[in-house]
């Protein structure tokens, strides 16, 4: 009987589990990193994204039995990990691409985080993520649009949240239903900004809209526009059925504002999501915008449901309700901490192949999605938003569209103000 | 003559040092980084600083570089480094078409001018779909040679920064000691006495003008290299070239080093500020920031490099009192 | 011609009136101490956070705001010019933009860290409403600004040319050390001037703020507006500040709506520099 190797492999298999107990004993902490735009003109949406994350983090490392429903809440901290908890390290983006490279690497080699998750604009997502796959190190993007951040062969930059050519679906369908309901949908203006946001969806919608026989008028404006009446003028002109606006908070706030005084109504007003939005948007004109139309995927539940909760401790934390980009940054680092977990290790290859078969049902998240699945390009297939609508004087939006969601049935024409 | 090589060389021996004493990732590419605006600063500090004509619109051909570098990539699959003598061209073009109107201008003028020529480039660039629109360009995600500069290290880009520094500001020095910088002097001193000396103004200040843009386009290149993505706001955006300024400015304008020496304080303040305030969303880390440059322009104007020298003048003085004495044979003690 | 175009051009009139408004106070400063101030734009930016401190506190609006604005300004402009401008200002202009642009940074941020960076507006109904002259609809809170706009452009212009201290101003400015020996305080004179900018800069920030949003950043573009707009209409003349906002507010809104927004500050631009070419002085400035 040869000892030896049975010794040799009895030695083995004691180190491997006394190494694998240490590594247990250590990985009490899971650092992950979060690169978003505190400073600058999107400052608003990167601090936001902060409150989200660190409502998140609340749920994750804490006990929530009352949020069962999704993944991570009900135990304190990451059952697959033995308990440990989850660590975030914030980084400003500053606005620049480059700036945001500069500190996702800080955050890859200095703080050695595990994983990462931002970067809100497109652009700096690009660079970001890109510095992320020549590390191997996940990245999970909860936000930006751009239909490139997709296309580029990564293997580890994956995206949770929905993308123009959705929009083009969702904004469809409703508008076809509109028109069953009486509405006329074929003349359609798209408004948009200048930037990287406004023009990379306007393209997509206006393309789509295009393939399906509706006549599009584009009228574009500078971001952060000092005055709209040009714009409002062109569009009183031409009385398109349907505006479609594609803004930022200021030039949202700024169009409302422009609109009530040049006594001009859309017969349906829609906007995508973004500027209007924002709490401060509803804040400054949202009781001239009554029946604006909206997509999103959040929307607030009952009292006792799962967003319903979340909606409470988001406003406890940052004195505002939730939005939906807010709710878009948050389900992307669910999504993300749920790998981590399934992983069962803080290792980024065990991590990506976690990701990879992430199948989410839609009771298992807080936000509208149909589900959370990734397509061999890293976009989740299942993502989609529903139609909500300022509707009643109030300063909340309520979904109502689909049927399905609705809560409310959609109430046409726009009403802007009294 | 050797004493006065002493401290340049020290500095090169301490530039090519310095990647393997601050070793980690993200200290290399800091480095790489003051390197690269140092060569955008030392650019502008031609025209600026010795050529005494302040360009806040020089980022547009920062954007001429970085747009070249990324549009040969994006438009024809081909290494950003060819695009690299495409960005120069199209650099000392505008630089030619817009210095002979602007450069006649005063002071101020001219630097409104050149906020205005930016700004336009800017907003062209901004509604034309070819080079981007809003959107913006990318350069290859992965590396399909070593010529397309795409590096996972901040080594290679640290390297290759030094050497082009090193040869923008031998071009400067080679200027300065030509006859150009004899005329710049005496044109930056008083423009009508040296035109009434026969000294063509005009072209001399034409002339800096473009070398200036050919080597700010060249840092704009290797900038779009390095992080593989240029859009209209981190290309052309004016906050660029007031960095560059600020850069030059608070190092010692007009001086060889100056812009090194800005660079060098600047891009680590920033980023470490950026690194220990930044993630807080206070916006401390531009209150630190702003406060710090608003010191150094209240109390020392002329840069940090001019404080530097009078300083080690100062030092130098006592030495040379010392050897005056010792060579009168004075006997009473110093 | 169309009933539409002229309300484009009534629109673009009173949009250059409020450019003018902010870009007054800068033009005297340039003119008379040939002060590049990057930091002008978040001087606007501070009078707008003012009327909204204002507004929060006591619930009022601009008739409170307005003057608590101006004279916080006012103050800060005093301020701003012993601790910081005087001793730049007879440096390179480099140092001014070194110096003004940090000031800009530090303004700004500081709002910042203390308001956050949340949009902010004030109620729409705190100078409601539209007027409606022959059909052409004008909002009430922009008629305000503008009218304001021509009184403190007068007022300005009167002060300089008419006045004992407006003269005083002038020679400064035109010669220090003259001045001096004509037992002219150079020092008190820049202050006043400053002070004076700013608080009219305050003005400006404070009623815009009753239409327009009020952020940190709102400082960057403004900012490069007033640049233009002083540059244009000539550095230190008031009523070439005044003209020069007019202009381009018009010329933004007529190619806004002929040829489209986007191109609008690409004409304005182009202008711009055409100008700049062929009568470098500007619309109203000395050769």
């Amino acid at each position: 009987m040869k000892f030896g190797p049975l010794l040799k492999l009895a030695c083995a298999a004691a180190a491997t589990v006394a190494l694998a107990g240490a590594a247990h004993a250590e990985d009490k902490v899971v650092k992950i990193g979060a690169v978003f735009p505190m400073t600058g003109n999107a400052a608003s949406a990167g601090i936001h994204a902060k409150y989200a994350i660190e409502v998140a983090l609340d749920i994750i490392n804490n006990a929530h039995p009352e949020l069962a429903a999704l993944p991570l809440a009900k135990n304190a901290g990451l059952a697959g990990l033995g308990g440990a908890k989850v660590e975030v390290v914030f980084a400003d983006n500053q606005g620049s691409p480059a700036t945001g490279q500069n500190q996702a690497l800080r955050l890859i080699t200095e703080e050695k985080v595990v994983a990462l998750t931002g970067a809100y604009q497109s652009g700096i997502t690009l660079t970001t993520s890109a510095i992320a796959e020549r590390y191997g190190i996940p990245y999970v993007n909860g936000e930006s649009v751009a239909s490139n951040l997709t296309e580029r062969g990564f293997k580890w930059f994956f995206r949770t949240t929905p993308i123009a050519t959705d929009f083009v679906r969702v904004y469809y369908d409703f508008l076809t239903d509109m028109k069953a309901q009486g509405a006329k949908i074929d003349n359609v203006a798209l408004v948009h900004d200048n930037t990287e946001y406004g023009t990379s969806v306007a393209n997509t919608i206006a393309a789509g809209f295009k393939d399906k026989g509706l006549n599009i008028n584009d009228i574009s404006y500078v971001s952060n526009a000092t005055d709209v009446q040009s714009q409002v003028l062109q569009l009183k002109e031409k009385k398109p059925d349907v505006v479609l606006m594609i803004s930022y908070t200021s030039d949202a706030i700024l169009f409302a504002k422009t609109m009530q005084a040049q006594d001009y109504k859309p017969p349906l007003l829609l906007a995508d999501d973004a500027g209007y939005s924002d709490p401060a948007f509803l804040k400054a004109v949202g009781k001239s915008s009554q029946g604006v139309f909206n997509r999103s995927a959040w929307s607030v539940g009952p009292p006792g449901s799962p967003s319903a909760i979340i909606a409470d401790m988001y406003k406890k934390k940052s004195g505002d309700e939730m939005d939906d980009t807010a709710g878009r940054e948050m389900e992307g680092f669910f999504v993300l901490v749920d790998a981590i977990d399934r992983a069962g290790s803080t290792e980024p290859a065990k991590i990506q192949a976690a990701l990879k078969a992430t199948d989410l049902k839609p009771e298992q998240l807080m936000m509208g999605y149909r589900g959370v699945k990734f397509d061999d390009k890293g976009q989740n297939i299942l993502a989609s938003a529903v139609i909500i609508q300022l509707q009643d004087d109030g300063e909340t939006y309520l979904t109502v569209w689909p049927k399905p969601n609705a809560v409310k049935a959609p109430v046409l024409p726009y009403k802007g103000w009294q | 003559m050797m004493r006065r090589l002493i401290w340049p060389a020290l500095l090169l021996a301490i530039l090519l040092a310095y990647p393997f004493v601050f070793a980690t990732p993200f200290q290399q590419r800091l480095g790489a980084l003051v390197l690269l605006y140092a060569i955008a600063a030392s650019s502008w500090n031609i025209v600026g600083g010795y050529a005494g004509q302040v360009s806040v619109g020089h980022v547009v051909f920062f954007g001429c570089g970085a747009y070249a570098a990324m549009g040969a990539y994006a438009h024809f699959g081909l290494s950003p480094l060819i695009g690299l003598p495409a960005g120069i061209v199209a650099a000392v073009a505008i630089a030619a078409i817009v210095g002979v109107p602007t450069l006649r201008l005063s002071g101020h003028y001219f630097s409104m001018a050149t906020i205005a020529v930016a700004e336009l480039i800017r907003l062209v660039v901004t509604n034309t779909d070819y080079l981007g629109a809003a959107v913006g360009l990318s350069g290859p995600t992965v590396p399909r040679n070593v010529f397309d500069l795409s590096f996972i290290s901040a080594l290679p880009y640290y390297y290759l920064f030094l050497i082009v520094l090193a040869i923008t500001l031998l071009m400067t020095w080679w200027m300065t000691h030509s006859r150009m910088g004899f005329y710049l002097r005496a044109i930056k001193d008083s423009e009508r006495a040296a035109r009434s000396l026969g000294a063509p103004a005009a072209r001399i200040k034409l002339y800096a003008f473009m070398l200036s843009a050919a080597l700010t386009s060249v840092a704009g290149a290797l900038y779009a290299m390095m992080f593989g993505f240029v859009d209209p706001d981190s290309g052309l955006g004016l906050l660029i070239s007031v960095k560059i300024l600020i850069m030059a400015a608070l190092g010692g304008a007009g001086l060889l080093f100056g812009p090194l020496v800005g660079a060098a304080i600047l891009v680590p303040l920033e980023e470490i500020s950026n690194s220990l305030l930044g993630g807080k969303g206070a916006g401390l880390t531009f209150v630190v920031y702003g406060a710090i440059i608003v010191l150094i322009a209240r109390f020392q104007p002329g840069g940090i490099l001019t404080l530097i020298k009078r300083l080690l003048e100062r030092r130098a003085k006592p030495r040379a009192k010392e050897e005056q004495r010792l060579a009168t044979g004075a006997t009473h003690a110093p | 011609m169309s009933f539409i175009l002229v309300q484009v051009i009534v629109g673009g009139l009173l949009l250059g009136a409020v450019y003018a408004l902010f870009s007054s106070g800068l033009t005297l400063v340039w003119g008379m101490m040939n002060i590049v101030n990057f930091a002008h734009g978040d001087f606007v930016m501070l009078g707008m956070y003012a009327a909204f401190v204002v507004f929060t506190l006591f619930g009022v609006g601009p008739l409170a705001g307005v003057p608590f604005a101006t004279l916080l300004l006012a103050a800060l402009g005093v301020v701003v010019y012993f601790a910081l401008i005087r001793g730049i200002m007879k440096g390179p202009m480099l140092a001014q933009i070194l110096g003004t642009f940090g000031l800009a940074l530090l303004l700004r941020y500081s709002v910042f860290w203390w308001f956050g960076a949340d949009f902010l507006s004030l109620p729409q109904n705190i100078v409601g409403g539209t007027l409606v002259f022959w059909g052409l609809r004008i909002e009430a809170a922009r008629l305000l600004a503008g009218i304001v706009a021509l009184v403190v452009t007068l007022g300005l212009h009167l002060l300089l040319t008419r006045t004992a201290l407006g003269s005083k101003m002038l020679a400064v400015a035109e010669d220090a050390t003259a001045a001096q020996l004509m037992g002219i305080r150079p020092d008190t004179m820049q202050a006043i001037a400053w002070a004076i900018a700013a608080g009219a800069t305050g003005l400006a920030g404070a009623l815009i703020a009753t239409f327009f949003y009020i952020v940190p950043t709102v400082g960057e573009t403004l900012g490069i507006v007033a640049f233009v707009t002083v540059s244009l209409g000539g550095f230190g003349s008031v009523p070439g500040a005044l003209v020069a906002g007019l202009l381009i507010g018009v010329i933004e809104s007529l190619s806004g709506y002929l040829i489209g927004a986007v191109y609008k500050d690409i004409v304005v631009y182009a202008l711009f520099l055409s100008f700049l070419w062929f009568r470098p002085q500007g619309l109203m400035g000395k050769t």
